[in-house]
């Protein structure tokens, strides 16, 4: 599809309205996929976006694709029956950290070695926002919430470091400190043939810390293009990415430069190989003729 | 001359006691003889005890069969191991390796007196002829050749065709072999004639196959185009028919990493508008619960098979039970109806899977198959199924005015609302496993969720009307009755023959659809029956309890129910309704003695 102004980023809000806390950063991550969306110019009746449960998992609603909001933790296993079931849709997937790296964790390392071109974006807020306040996977050690009272004895999952060592084609991270980045992110992830991850540091205003809210975010933000980081080199985005919780990163951590054949792609190989071996449907039961 | 055999056979699992039964029911089909065969396994991956039972007979065969008319023990601690499995009775003839030691007047068989007992050389004979113990199994299929008239041509054809591309000399190793069995049998003669009488169905075509593959044809046949699942014992091979063949219909199969993510594709495979469908046993079960709950809320249709083992937990992994009844119909929480069907055989199985995909596709709800370890892995010879008579229905589509103002859980007459799916232009939407207004948009309103709640039970109830989901034979005016579902249906079948044919009045109900409860269904099966039994493998009476929840049962009507693996006997069914009958005779009596 070429990039023509058929659609505009206000093609793709739909008039629900969000039931996010003013302020939160989960806004700005609509926006950017708005613009990201309208930028690729796919129409919103052929994109599927599916979450989990979580403030963030709300977002499906919020577009005019068609949404899919399932259970917890559950995002990724749809969304590849989607995208397997039908691999002419653009495939969207979202949810927070706790939905992604908690609950729903086991899922992201099979989908990215299978790599079907499923564009991933977790808002991460370090927090369990929807049930108020709980420590979540990605929450800081020592940190006190109303489920740590006397600080996290738990070290935090570094989702970056997470799918890098997976081997995912397309790893980046972005952050309502820089909404422009973060569309033109999102739509480079859309954009890449194969899995893709984008981690959001989104501000929590209710429940994250001070040094989580925008400002904070602001002072230890770095664009990794600006630092010269080139995003083909896999070593040396799994180096930056071990800066997670000290350092904000914002770009592409890490493109492949040849990306594979997608397992969607393979699949669609294996039905145009395989359809002249079919036995008519109403034939099937000649399988287990005996002779 | 038989009209009817039942083999039992059990040895350790490099035996190859299972090949045995495969190469008999083979020849048998192949010369025109009904059969069935199951097995049974410890839960070893090799060696450990094996053994399966081959029914063979010259008329359509209901289940495995009862007591065994012959029984092979390739050596007596395996053999042993399945008890009730393999139950030998006066009236069985016992083959068993003469090395095992055991004087024929002492076989470990206690409590009972075989018709006749036969020490055979098998090994000695395996190795003389074909130079190695493992053509043991081969001497024996040439016993049952000698002895009981099956296959003696049929036999050696069909494992030289399957050896033939090893090689030659393995064929004529085995064809010595089995040669060897066959001059046994013929120089000592048992003592009464056990030969099968020959088949009248000679030369006609036969299927075979077992549950498992029938399933997975059925649903291709209905249009599936998505499998998502994870390997689990006894339903994998439904999965694995899905990898040979789904890709030439132009669908996909996904092996997911755990049972949820697997039943979760297939929730993402309906949603994209395909007929999806997830398989699995027990635990897999108790993990898909919340997936089934979103796909009821979420109004998705997706066929979900539990072929059912031993519980709780690993339980029994490699045996049948119908214990699953209870989490098949109420697991995953809230108010919710899911269809349960069960198939009676591998024959059924066909017609049983169509059926709930067209419920699942009809009503936009996930349907779950109970099928059970012995339908799903015993293998039956099958007449040749008319596909054309079964009728193959689809989600409701949006028309072009629906799609002017799409409300895809909109309120009509019969609460099915027209289904839109990703790329169907007009017909975005919300789905969630959120409480929904009729656009798809979340709410929180009580009120709401009670509309939409009896939008989802109610547009169920017109399945109780089904009466073609019930099976009811025998006098319909009987005073006494059966009912089964699952594999115990086909041994209330033969039980209801051999009843009628000592002159019970007695008739049978087969439910197809165990969920929902067919409340009228069973009121009219009811009204005549003064006593009967509700047979089902399942300690807690499973069936029996989900029948009292919803119907007033008639005062006599009593559960014959027990734990799995070991088989129902048509024989005990019969034993019981007579009991029946002479209670009921004795209450008469009672009722007709003057006042005092």
């Amino acid at each position: 599809m070429s990039a023509t102004c058929e659609f505009q980023a206000k093609d793709y809000k739909s008039d629900l309205k969000p039931i996010w806390c003013p302020g939160c950063g989960d806004y700005s991550v609509v926006q950017g996929i708005y613009r990201a969306l309208a930028a690729i110019g796919r129409p919103p009746h052929e994109v599927a976006f599916i979450s989990g449960i979580g403030c963030s998992s709300r977002i499906p609603g919020y577009t005019t694709a068609y949404g899919f909001n399932t259970v917890h933790g559950r995002a990724l296993p749809i969304a590849q029956g989607i995208k397997l079931a039908n691999p002419d849709l653009l495939v969207l997937a979202a949810g927070g950290d706790g939905d992604g790296f908690s609950i729903g964790g086991g899922h992201i390392a099979h989908l990215i070695r299978r790599n079907i071109d499923i564009t991933y974006i977790v808002m991460d807020n370090q927090i369990y926002g929807l049930t108020k306040g709980q420590l979540s996977p990605t929450s800081q050690k020592g940190r006190t919430t109303c489920t740590s009272p006397y600080g996290s004895l738990e070290n935090p999952v570094n989702p970056l470091l997470y799918v890098l060592a997976y081997g995912a084609g397309f790893v980046a991270q972005a952050s309502p400190t820089d909404l422009a980045g973060m569309a033109s992110t999102i739509e480079e992830a859309i954009r890449y043939p194969g899995f893709a991850f984008v981690n959001v540091q989104s501000p929590c205003v209710t429940y994250g810390e001070e040094a989580q809210q925008i400002k904070g975010l602001k002072a230890i933000s770095e664009s990794l293009a600006a630092m010269g980081h080139d995003p083909a080199d896999r070593l040396a985005a799994m180096n930056l990415a071990q800066q997670y919780g000290q350092k904000m990163h914002l770009g592409v951590f890490y493109r492949n430069p040849e990306p594979p054949t997608t397992y969607d792609a393979l699949v669609r190989e294996r039905q145009a190989l395989l359809a002249k071996d079919a036995l008519p449907k109403e034939r099937i039961l000649d399988l287990f003729i005996k002779k | 001359m038989r009209k009817d055999l039942v083999f039992g056979m059990a040895g350790s699992g490099g035996d190859g006691i299972v090949s045995a039964g495969d190469s008999l029911l083979q020849a048998a089909s192949a010369e025109g003889y009904h059969g069935v065969m199951t097995k049974s396994f410890g839960s070893q991956i090799r060696g450990g005890e094996s053994s399966c039972r081959v029914r063979i007979s010259t008329d359509p065969v209901l289940n495995p069969g009862g007591n065994l008319d012959v029984a092979v023990a390739l050596n007596w601690e395996d053999f042993l191991k399945f008890g009730a499995e393999l139950p030998v009775a006066g009236t069985t003839v016992v083959i068993y390796e003469a090395a095992t030691g055991v004087a024929e007047n002492q076989i470990p068989l206690v409590g009972v007196t075989p018709l006749q007992v036969i020490a055979v050389p098998i090994a000695a004979m395996a190795k003389e002829t074909a130079g190695t113990e493992r053509a043991k199994n081969t001497v024996v299929l040439g016993l049952i050749a000698g002895w009981f008239g099956i296959g003696a041509v049929a036999v050696m054809k069909g494992i030289s065709k399957k050896l033939a591309k090893k090689s030659q000399e393995l064929v004529e190793a085995n064809q010595k072999a089995f040669d060897a069995g066959m001059a046994f049998a013929q120089a000592h003669p048992l003592k009464a004639d056990m030969t099968i009488e020959p088949s009248a169905g000679k030369g006609g075509v036969k299927l075979l196959t077992d549950g498992n593959d029938m399933c997975a044809a059925a649903a291709i046949f209905a249009g599936c185009q998505f499998f998502g699942g994870y390997p689990i014992t006894p339903s994998t091979e439904i999965m694995q028919f899905f990898t040979n063949h789904v890709w030439k219909y132009g669908g996909a199969v996904l092996q997911a990493e755990d049972e949820i993510a697997g039943i979760g594709a297939a929730v993402g495979a309906s949603f994209a508008g395909k007929k999806a469908m997830t398989a699995t046993s027990g635990p897999g079960l108790s993990l898909k619960s919340e997936m089934m709950g979103l796909a009821s809320i979420a109004e998705l249709p997706l066929v979900i098979v539990d072929v059912q083992r031993g519980g709780p937990s690993t339980g029994l992994p490699t045996k049948t039970e119908q214990s699953d009844l209870f989490a098949a119909a109420f697991s995953a929480h809230g108010d919710v109806i899911r269809p349960v069907l069960a198939p009676t055989s591998v024959a059924d199985t066909f017609r049983t899977t169509i059926e709930a995909f067209n419920i699942a596709e009809y009503y936009q709800t996930p349907v779950i198959i109970l099928s059970d370890q012995e339908i799903a892995s015993r293998k039956e010879t099958l007449d040749p199924i008319d596909t054309s008579q079964f009728k193959i229905i689809n989600r409701l589509a949006p028309t072009g005015s629906d799609l002017q103002d799409y409300k895809r859980f909109k309120q009509t007459e019969n609460h099915i609302s027209p289904i839109s799916h990703p790329g169907l232009l007009g017909g975005t939407y919300l789905a969630s496993g959120i409480e929904h207004v009729e656009s798809g948009a979340p709410t929180n309103s009580g009120s709401v969720h009670a509309r939409m709640n009896d939008k989802r039970i109610k547009k169920l109830d017109p399945l109780k009307e089904r009466k073609d989901l019930f099976e009811i034979t025998g006098n319909p005016d009987a005073p006494l009755a059966l009912v089964a579902w699952g594999s115990v249906a086909g041994v209330c079948r033969e039980a209801l023959q051999m009843a009628r044919a000592e002159g019970l009045d007695v008739k049978l109900m087969v439910p197809y659809l165990l969920y929902p409860v067919a409340e009228q269904t069973y009121r009219d099966f009811f009204a005549s029956v003064q006593k009967g039994l509700v047979v089902e493998q399942s300690h807690l009476a499973q069936t029996f309890k989900v029948l009292r929840m919803h119907l007033d049962l008639p005062k006599g009507l009593q559960s014959l129910a027990r734990s799995g693996a070991n088989p129902f006997l048509p024989g005990e069914i019969v034993a019981a309704l007579h009991h029946l009958l002479s209670e009921l005779q004795r209450s008469h009596e009672g009722k007709l003695q003057p006042q005092e």
